[in-house]
């Protein structure tokens, strides 16, 4: 398969040596260390959008893995599976996230229901009505909102980075997935 | 070089100003003009030679480099390759830069035939001081890890550069040379009307070809120059930054990709400068 080249470990520019500190830290990383100045804007946004926050671990994970699916990325859903294991969801809350499909059933809280239904609306693309605005603003506040949202469209973005350069699983996480029978 | 210093600015002046001004950015922006060259020295830190990619900088691209360099604050200019002489338009270019801030060309003395003796002779009117790299003080060892013949061309180009009023510096890359060796390097660049203040002697660097080849020193980002080097690929920590191992570009010393504005990568720079710990400079004579 062609995919983009990712810095080797002895190739890392000086700007991005920061973020090798702890060793590999992945292909997301590894391939826009390219750009190093790109990477040290890019990597606070992502981490601030994606990372630890207001909003609470299991949500982020819940829309990240989502709207991947959404997105059909390969990459983000299967790295994000994991972390949403991690994250105290079950393995049938995550095969009903991966599949794109009714997710009522695996997700009983009204709140994460409405969650998911914001999430296909804005990850599915096209106009988002005041109707599902106000649903969603009925389970969650306005900053939520705003952060949730955010957290959409950076799982978006790099959901067509991951997916148009065909950055690779790790090992480890695809083995885990098979465990849990969510390959 | 600049005698500007901190309190002698003017008060609008930026913080690459500034850093220039109290040393902690080196003064001089280089330019890889061109990677291509003439010939193939066993040491080259970028592998050039006749038969690799250009990747040359346009002269338009030089002159804003120059320009947004003096505008930054930056106090000279530096222009190396490849054989920069192999770029038709480097007469003129090194004058025009010139025009914006002193400028040295880094070239291997080997093209000054007749007709570009009469190309350049309107450098003696500019700040440009082309430097020469002279290793050795006699044929065959200076040859042997240049290039056939390159003695004899650099020797002839020299006089005839001094003749027509254009500085020239000798520089002298070795690993290691005995004093009797360089009594005889200075008493030749001396016959060849360089003065010892236009001479410099710095060691091989191991990286690019020279690695390859297992020569030189090693060193790291803190034992190089820091000065920023602009090349079609980004911008670097210094000219011994961009370096090519095996036909691929080192990334190890790059700083942006984004070259103009200038000071997207200045900035960058001074950045990494400010984070770096006293007395991290360098002790290697890398220069």
């Amino acid at each position: 398969m062609t995919t983009i080249a990712r810095v080797e470990l002895d190739q890392v520019p000086l700007l991005a040596r920061p973020y090798f500190a702890d060793g590999d830290p992945g292909p997301i990383v590894r391939s826009l260390a390219q750009v190093p100045e790109l990477l040290t804007v890019a990597l606070p946004f992502i981490g601030a959008a994606l990372g630890p926050s207001a909003i609470s671990f299991r949500a982020k994970e819940i829309v990240i893995v989502r709207t991947s699916a959404l997105a059909g990325c390969r990459f983000c859903v299967q790295t994000h599976a994991v972390v949403a294991l991690e994250a105290g969801l079950t393995s049938d809350q995550v095969a009903a996230l991966q599949s794109c499909g009714p997710t009522d059933e695996a997700f009983p809280d009204p709140r994460e229901r409405a969650l998911l239904r914001w999430i296909d609306v804005v990850a599915g693309g096209g106009p988002v009505s005041d109707d599902e605005r106000a649903t969603v603003l009925r389970s969650w506040s306005d900053h939520e909102v705003v952060e949730l949202t955010a957290v959409v469209g950076t799982t978006l973005m790099l959901n067509r980075y991951a997916t148009a350069l065909a950055l690779p699983t790790a090992p480890e996480a695809v083995e885990r997935l098979a465990q849990e029978g969510l390959l | 070089m600049s005698t500007e210093t901190v309190e002698s600015l003017p008060a609008e002046a930026g913080p690459i100003a500034r850093a220039v001004a109290d040393g902690v950015m080196p003064s001089r922006v280089w330019m890889y003009a061109n990677y291509h060259c003439n010939i193939q020295c066993t040491y080259c830190l970028t592998e050039s030679g006749p038969k690799v990619a250009q990747r040359a900088l346009s002269p338009e691209t030089m002159l804003a480099v120059a320009e947004q360099a003096r505008e930054l604050g930056f106090t000279d200019l530096g222009v190396t390759g490849g054989e920069t002489f192999l770029m038709p338009h480097m007469p003129d270019t090194l004058a025009a830069l010139s025009a914006n801030l002193p400028v040295v060309a880094l070239t291997n003395g080997t093209l000054f035939s007749r007709r570009l003796l009469a190309k350049v002779e309107h450098l003696a009117e500019c700040d440009v001081a082309l430097q020469i790299s002279l290793d050795r003080p006699d044929a065959d060892v200076n040859d042997e890890m240049r290039a056939p013949d390159n003695f004899r061309k650099v020797t002839q180009a020299i006089p005839d550069l001094v003749e027509r009023g254009i500085t020239v510096r000798i520089a002298t890359t070795v690993e290691s040379i005995e004093d009797n060796e360089l009594d005889r390097l200075c008493a030749l660049h001396r016959d060849l009307g360089v003065p010892d203040s236009e001479h410099i002697i710095r060691p091989i660097v191991r990286r690019g070809r020279a690695d390859t080849e297992d020569l030189g020193v090693e060193a790291v980002a803190s034992d190089l120059p820091s000065e920023l080097t602009i090349t079609d690929d980004g911008a670097f920590w210094g000219p011994f930054g961009p370096t090519v191992k095996d036909g691929v570009l080192d990334t190890d010393l790059l700083v942006t990709r984004t070259t103009l504005p200038l000071e997207t990568p200045a900035r960058a720079l001074l950045g990494l400068l400010e984070g770096r710990p006293e007395g991290a400079d360098s002790t290697l004579n890398i220069r």
